[in-house]
Formats: C-alpha cells, sequence, structure tokens
C-alpha cells in the first residue's frame, strides 16, 4: 500500500538516508518556501531529535515506524516551549508551557515536529488569509488561497516539506485546505482524538485531524493519536484501525449522496459534473446508490455558524492580557481588557466574538441559539437516519474552486456559505475524510459515528475505482 | 439589578457592532423550522458518565511549566509580576 512513512522508514532502517539529513533537507524547504507556511521553525529540537534517531540506527536499534518522520503542526497545538500564536497578534509571543496529548503520541512514538504551522487566526476562516504570518498560498496555484483555517498544514504536505501534518478542524478547517491542495485529510468521529492542548476555537465540534498524501499514512497516524484521555472528558477508547481490514470494500452495499449539494445554483458546473461522474463509476462497481434529502445548504452554515460563534466568544473571553498575551495597558482593568482584545484580534475573530455574544444574549438565545441547538439535533437526526438506509455518504468537498487571495475578505458572507459542505458533518460529529479525486476539491467521504475505519477503507476503493 | 449592555461591553471590545454579514445568518435562523423544539440534548450529547470522571487529584506542575507560565506573564517589576489597576467603580 502506498505510503510516504513506510518508504521512509524503510530508507532509514536501509541507512540510505540518514535522518539528519532528511530533517535538514525539510528545514531548508520549509525556510526557502514562499508559500507562508511557517510560524515558527522549530530547527534546533528537530535536528537534535533527528540526530538521537541517526544514533539509534548507527547502534544497530530497532526504530519504530514513526521514529525520525518529519511532521508538521498547525499552530493552535501546544508544544511545550514552542511559540503557540495562532497566528494572532494576541499571542505572537506566547509559549506553550506544556504539550497537547495528540502532539505527545506522535512525539512518544518518535516523529519529529519541524514547524508550527500558518491558519486562520484561531481558526476563524476558510481561506489562511486572516494571519498575521501572510495569507497561505496555493500549493497548486500561489495566486489562489491555501484554503483554512489549516492552510499551512495542507500546503507543507502537498509541497512535500513536511510528510505529514497535523491540522484542527472545527467546520471544514482540515477537509477543505486538503481538497483545495489535493491530499487526503480526516476529520476523525469528534471524542476519537483528545482535544486537550489544541486551543478551543467551538468546543464541541474542534477535532484533532491528520493532512497526508496517502490513506496509509493517515491510518498510521489516526492509530498513535487516537484514544481515551482524561485531560479530555470527550474522548473516548477506539480499537486500533489494521491494514488488511481496510484493504478492500468487503461489507460496502449502499452509499447515498445528498440530491440538494449537488442540485444547488451555487456548485461550480464543472465539479457538479465531475462529481455526478464520480457516483456513475461507483454504481458501474455493483454499489448501489441512494439519493438522500438534507438540509439546505444555507441552514446548515447558519446552524454551524451559529453555534461555533457562540461558543468562540465564551472559549476566547480568557484572552485578555491579564496572565498571558500582549496586554495594553489603560486607566484601570475593564480597559485594558477592552484595549487589549480591540488592538489585538483580528476583524474576523472580532466579528465572531461579537455574533457570538450576540446570540447569548437576552431575548435572543431563545431565537437563535436555543434554536440552533436544536436544528443540530434535527440534523443528527437526519444523519442516524441516513446510516441506516447506506453505508456510506459521497459529497463534494467545496461547492466551488479556491478563490483568489484577497477575494473571501472582501465578502464575510460568501465564505461563510463556502463552508456548505462540510459543516453538516461536523455538526454531526461524524468521521469524514477528503479524498483528493472525483473533483477538482476532492470528495468526502463520511460515515456513521465511530466508524472511521470504513471511511478509510471507502477511500482505498475510489482509489482503486477511479 | 439588570443593566443592558450592549455587544462591544459584553465583548470586551471597543466600538465593536454587529454586523451584517453575521446577521444575515442569524436571520436564517430565526425563519427555519426545527422538527422539534424541545429535542436539544436528548440523543446527542457527551457527558461523561458519574462513574468515569478523573480523579480528583492535585498534580503538580513540571519546574518548566512554571518557568514557562512566569515568562509568559506580560509585565513583571523588581521580581513581581504586575497586575493591570484594579476597577474602581
Amino acid at each position: 500500500m502506498e505510503s510516504q512513512i513506510h518508504k521512509i522508514h524503510q530508507q532509514l532502517v536501509n541507512k540510505e538516508i540518514t535522518c539528519t539529513s532528511l530533517v535538514q533537507e525539510k528545514l531548508n524547504l520549509l525556510k526557502a518556501n514562499t508559500n507562508n507556511t511557517v510560524n515558527t521553525l522549530l530547527d534546533t529540537l528537530a535536528l537534535d531529535l533527528a540526530a538521537k534517531v541517526d544514533a539509534k540506527i548507527a547502534n544497530g536499534e530497532t526504530i519504530g515506524l514513526l521514529e525520525g518522520i518529519p511532521f508538521g503542526i498547525k499552530d493552535v497545538y501546544m508544544v511545550q516551549g514552542t511559540y503557540t500564536t495562532a497566528s494572532s497578534d494576541l499571542l505572537k509571543n506566547y509559549k506553550s508551557a506544556y504539550t497537547a496529548t495528540a502532539i505527545q503520541k506522535l512525539l512518544d512514538a518518535g516523529a519529529i515536529p519541524l514547524v508550527k504551522e500558518n491558519c486562520d487566526s484561531f481558526g476563524h476562516g476558510s481561506s489562511s488569509e486572516n494571519t498575521i504570518f501572510g495569507a497561505v498560498k496555493n500549493a497548486i496555484n500561489p495566486d489562489l488561497v491555501g484554503g483554512g483555517s489549516s492552510g499551512g498544514s495542507a500546503v507543507n504536505v502537498a509541497k512535500d516539506y513536511t510528510v505529514f501534518s497535523i491540522g484542527g478542524d472545527t467546520g471544514g478547517s482540515v477537509r477543505q485546505p486538503a481538497g483545495y491542495n489535493h491530499v487526503y485529510g480526516l476529520k476523525p468521529t469528534y471524542g476519537r482524538i483528545s482535544r486537550y492542548g489544541l486551543m478551543a476555537y467551538a468546543s464541541s465540534t474542534d477535532c484533532v485531524g491528520p493532512i497526508a498524501k496517502s490513506i496509509e499514512d493517515i491510518r498510521i497516524v489516526l492509530n498513535v493519536m487516537s484514544g481515551k484521555d482524561a485531560k479530555d472528558q470527550t474522548t473516548y477508547a477506539s480499537a486500533e484501525i489494521k491494514e488488511a481490514s481496510i484493504s478492500n470494500s468487503n461489507g460496502i452495499k449502499t452509499i447515498g449522496y445528498f440530491k440538494n449539494f449537488v442540485e444547488s445554483d451555487a456548485i461550480d458546473p464543472k465539479i457538479k459534473a465531475d462529481f455526478l461522474a464520480t457516483i456513475e463509476k461507483i454504481k458501474a462497481k455493483g454499489i448501489e446508490v441512494k439519493e438522500l434529502d438534507f438540509f439546505k445548504s444555507d441552514i446548515l452554515v447558519s446552524t454551524y455558524y451559529t453555534l461555533a460563534m457562540a461558543e468562540t466568544a465564551s472559549n476566547l473571553s480568557r484572552l485578555d492580557g491579564s496572565n498571558y498575551g500582549n496586554r495594553i495597558e489603560d486607566k484601570n482593568l475593564k480597559e485594558s481588557y477592552a484595549v487589549t482584545r480591540s488592538e489585538n484580534f483580528s476583524e474576523e475573530t472580532k466579528r465572531r466574538i461579537v455574533g457570538g455574544n450576540q446570540v447569548l444574549s437576552q431575548g435572543f438565545s431563545d431565537e437563535i441559539y436555543l434554536k440552533g441547538l436544536a436544528l443540530r439535533d434535527a440534523i443528527s437526526e437526519n444523519f442516524e437516519n441516513d446510516f441506516k438506509e447506506v453505508d456510506i455518504i459521497l459529497s463534494p468537498v467545496t461547492p466551488s474552486t479556491p478563490p483568489k487571495i484577497g477575494d473571501s475578505l472582501k465578502d464575510p458572507h460568501a465564505m461563510y456559505l463556502s463552508d456548505a459542505y462540510t459543516v453538516g458533518f461536523s455538526l454531526g460529529q461524524l468521521p469524514t475524510l477528503t479524498a483528493p479525486q472525483g473533483t477538482e476539491t476532492g470528495v468526502q467521504i463520511t460515515a456513521a459515528k465511530n466508524n472511521d475505519e470504513l471511511v478509510l477503507k471507502f477511500a482505498n476503493f475510489l482509489k482503486d475505482t477511479i | 439589578m439588570s443593566k443592558i449592555m450592549t455587544v462591544d461591553v459584553l465583548s470586551s471590545i471597543k466600538g465593536a457592532q454587529p454586523s451584517e454579514a453575521v446577521n444575515k445568518l442569524f436571520e436564517v435562523i430565526k425563519n427555519a423550522q426545527p422538527t422539534n423544539n424541545n429535542s436539544f440534548n436528548i440523543n446527542h450529547n457527551n457527558n461523561v458518565s458519574l462513574n468515569d470522571l478523573r480523579d480528583d487529584v492535585v498534580i503538580e506542575s513540571s519546574a518548566l511549566e512554571k518557568q514557562i507560565i512566569i515568562e509568559n506573564f506580560p509585565k513583571e517589576k523588581k521580581g513581581y509580576l504586575v497586575v493591570s489597576k484594579v476597577i474602581e467603580e
């Protein structure tokens, strides 16, 4: 099975390359890159760790599969002693005091962190333009956005600057940039991977998600990061996904797709045609395909953003400059809070905080927030019913191809609507993978909750089918 | 005592105003018809069971963690961490 990780592991074991040269080569590429993917290079740490791996190999010791494999980390994860800026002015000098569970598990397995990656500030964006480090440029066409919010991570993988990267997905932030840069990106079932040490955006949909060039690499990294964690009580224990169990499509008999996604006026005609052609190819393999009814895109987007803004307004209320962050002093504590937040948050972040406080306010909460929660339940129920009928739901990742750099910032409402196909699966807390196939921005493969294995299995089938 | 607070005060962001882009999203929710208004948190919660709560123990931070927390503090004077002036009202 195709895998960058297995390939590099063999090269290290066979002494065809040294870990130090591998890491140095990737660091050089990251340093010289013009796609604005880097917030901080972890060069000293990475080279120290690489030297240890080389010493182990020289001593004839066995190394683990992930040992010496260089990877990238979206700049919203805590890694002790490194700058963790969330691409924001407020935290531009903030150092992590501890390490996120998901990242610690990768470090324990011997993977080597190279870079804290550029992204939309606090995950607030779909283009990685809302950042103090300069807009991330698309890996395929640098005039276009890298996608977001995990844009730097997807571009680094696409350009081979990292072997895999760890993004964060709240409403599509791993899947959409993966689609825009033609790589794989997984949003696992909510709770499969601990969120401890991931800066909170919307806690009820925040997920840790791997981005890589092959399904096998996604599987390897997912297995390492998964598991129950006392530090995140929404986590659950999950079984390891074995390579053999995803290598064939046995058990997948029926798939479905949302008719209204494809019949929408907003979808690019080429994406629509390519998606329907993919459906035909799947049918030709003897799999039954059902058309499914689903909520209108504007309801999905509005429900998601209402809840996400409410949650981010609460989560970001701690960022006031009192204990950390770029404090700006004023005449008293209240004024210091207000000036610190006004000067240090981006326009998009402020828009979302204000929106969140609006919906949580007396008079608005019944009409908007509580109704949003009820809609979310109706959406989840819809999914539960769908998965009684089909094994997999296939969907385009985005209605359109990546916009030009600068366009999303001009029209935030249009940017919100561009998340139409990803946010529903986030609200349902379902496992969803972007596969770089089927349309210009890929397809999303979704299964029922906790069935991440089936998603990877179908991805392998799709890879061999189209 | 109830007091009307504007969004700029609620958000601690000077001059903050509701935005048109976001209000458009809220209008959609106002006009939507959920199938059942009372259903939330019935089937889809992530609550942890009482038997599964983590141990209620104090975990001492490492020396490095403490040092970084102090380093992150915005202001220091003569070895003391300086807080903003308290509210005088």
